[in-house]
């Protein structure tokens, strides 16, 4: 595999160190100001000199990140050098923001180790990256058996069921974890992806049945080729219902949805499932009372205050509400890491990380943070389009999707346009599953870009 | 720790921290626009290379002739084109089709590369080999070579 001819030195990834720079900058920078301001918050008439500086011992943390993020970059350099450059720059930068806030925040949560843990999370999520880069040497066990990657999924819901039964506590918000060990590992992060490769793999397989028979018979969707999708489908939206984990349930529709339409190209199955999502939302309004709940908070209106029934703001709404007063608090420059107040926020260092990023970046960091997001799922939009083969498309396709849903779901849910939902946003909320979740959709990802690019360049 | 301001050259922490603020902002944009910079280039080379590939229709480099119709309805010595990226399948996207319940929707493709031919299974069911050999990697092919999509043999030929 390793290239070591005369052209090695024109082949290297030079933009990808080129990319590097800027984000390494970033990341130094910012733990130097939240150094800073540990040390001196409180003494209003502290002024700075050059010996207020951390020393290069207290930036050990983010020196360790840059180390392990410039070690994989040169082991893609030597294995993978036709690989996507763009992927590893913008996700070692989303992902160090998700470790400074972390760090930032763990005070906050009485949990003063919680930056450190999410930097052993991210740079197992390198290696796990690695790992998947050289372990999916053929794609085809992905394509091959579609129904073991099902049952995968199936077995990982289970699991998540029977536990958050054992609990018989489902407001808990740890109540979908699975305890192994020291490790709280979230069995759905692992699903999503389980019900990708399920779907790519069913799709392409009977893409042309898909679009064949709608062509003949006016628009009928062909049920026999969708029942195993939809059945798959069922089962994880009515398994996900019973725990109340609606963000999931709404991420898997999102899900089926893209995947629907990037195998068929049908727009009528889109609108169609929008129509059937309506009908079991009302279904859901009607059933449930917490997803009533959730409906209530968006009509709060923040502004006039004592608008509102104050038993909803004490029981629900106040994690919103403190939210928004975060992100309006933050303005366009934001506060500075390290000078906000986003303690007030619950769950600040998961769900609700948006807003604290957004008093301390402010609106200008907040969009710079989205325009990361948005290059991101470019990428992976570009990496499916490039691949030649249809499965591969699928795949790339619907993980990337995976990125787009979950960050629209959970920022529109931090900003009140939509009922807030307990998902991660990609890379920078805390927690362990979800990372390495994450960086195994990046190693597929750079996997296929890689094979693209071997079977554009030939094998010689 | 806390520096005393009797030294000249002291700053006082809030403007220090306003010019960290500001720094970080102006670093976040122009890494997103290096980004988008090496995007563009990226799509400019390859709306070249397509540009290149559109001028002229795909040149026929090489023929598969069937020579063993097995169980579909092919007639032997049939002759089909392969233009440098070939797939096959029952599928409609295909560069060949093959109307055969034992072809997959992609069976297998075959790409031209340095003067030879490569011949690997796309993820079929009933298999691809190269004389005799199952594909399932990528495999070398040459003029001569017997190619065996499903149960229907054919040879490559120039």
């Amino acid at each position: 595999m390793a290239n070591r001819s005369p052209s090695a030195f024109r082949r290297y990834r030079w933009k990808e160190l080129g990319l590097l720079i800027i984000p390494f900058m970033i990341l130094l920078l910012e733990l130097t100001q939240l150094l800073l301001v540990k040390q001196l918050k409180g003494d209003p008439a502290a002024s700075f000199t050059f010996r207020n500086l951390p020393t290069a011992q207290a930036l050990i943390p983010m020196l360790g990140l840059i180390a392990v993020l410039l070690g994989t970059h040169i082991l893609f350099s030597i294995f993978f050098p036709k690989t996507d450059q763009l992927l590893l720059p913008l996700v070692g930068l989303l992902s160090g923001f998700g470790v400074l806030m972390a760090t930032r925040l763990g005070p906050n949560v009485n949990d003063p180790n919680l930056g450190a843990r999410q930097l052993i999370w991210v740079i197992l999520g390198l290696l796990v990256c690695i790992a998947t880069l050289f372990g999916l040497r053929n794609m085809n066990w992905l394509r091959r058996y579609p129904y073991t990657w099902a049952v995968l999924g199936i077995i990982l819901v289970g699991i998540t069921i029977g536990k958050a039964l054992s609990v018989r506590n489902l407001d808990s918000p740890t109540h979908d974890q699975l305890n192994i060990g020291p490790l709280n590992l979230q069995p759905s992060e692992l699903l999503k992806i389980c019900i990708i490769i399920f779907f790519a793999a069913y799709l392409s397989e009977n893409r042309d049945i898909l679009s064949g028979v709608t062509l003949r018979r006016l628009r009928l969707p062909p049920l026999r080729q969708l029942g195993p999708i939809l059945t798959m489908l069922g089962i994880a939206l009515l398994l996900f219902l019973v725990v109340r984990e609606l963000g999931l349930a709404l991420l898997i529709y999102g899900l089926f949805l893209s995947m629907i339409y990037l195998g068929s190209g049908k727009i009528s199955y889109v609108i169609g499932g929008l129509f059937l999502f309506a009908l079991l939302g009302f279904i859901g309004y009607g059933l449930f009372g917490y997803v009533r709940q959730r409906f209530a908070i968006l009509g709060i209106d923040v502004v006039t205050p004592g608008h509102f029934d104050e038993t909803l703001y004490q029981s629900s709404a106040f994690q919103i509400v403190q939210g928004l007063i975060a992100l309006a608090s933050g303005g366009i420059i934001g506060s500075g890491l390290g000078l906000g107040h986003p303690g007030f926020v619950p769950v600040v260092q998961s769900d609700m990380v948006l807003t604290a990023l957004g008093e301390e970046l402010g609106l200008a960091g907040l969009f710079a943070i989205i325009g990361l997001y948005l290059l991101l799922i470019y990428r992976g939009f570009r990496i499916a389009i490039e691949t030649s083969d249809a499965f591969n498309q699928l795949l790339a396709a619907g993980l990337t999707s995976i990125f787009a849903i979950q960050t629209i779901i959970i920022a529109a849910g931090n900003m009140k346009l939509f009922p807030l939902t307990g998902i991660p946003l990609p890379f920078l909320s805390y927690g362990g599953s979800s990372i390495l979740a994450n960086y195994i959709i990046i190693g597929i990802l750079l996997r296929i870009s890689h094979n693209t690019a071997m079977e554009r360049e030939g094998f010689a | 720790m806390i520096s005393t301001s009797s030294e000249g050259k002291d700053m006082p922490l809030d403007v220090f921290l306003l010019i960290l603020r500001l720094l970080l902002i102006v670093l976040l944009y122009l890494f997103l626009m290096q980004v988008v910079i090496a995007i563009t280039r990226d799509l400019r080379k390859t709306a070249a290379v397509s540009a290149d590939a559109d001028s002229k229709t795909p040149p026929v480099v090489g023929h598969l002739v069937v020579i063993d119709s097995g169980p579909s309805n092919l007639t032997p010595g049939t002759p089909f084109d392969l233009v440098p990226q070939t797939t096959i399948g029952r599928g409609p996207t295909n560069t060949i089709q093959l109307p055969d319940s034992f072809i997959s929707a992609e069976h297998t493709r075959l790409w031209y590369r340095n003067g030879a031919w490569y011949v690997q299974d796309a993820g079929s069911t009933n298999g691809t080999y190269l004389n005799n050999q199952p594909a399932r990697e990528a495999l070398p092919a040459k003029p001569g070579d017997i190619v065996q999509v499903g149960f229907i043999r054919f040879k490559l030929t120039q």
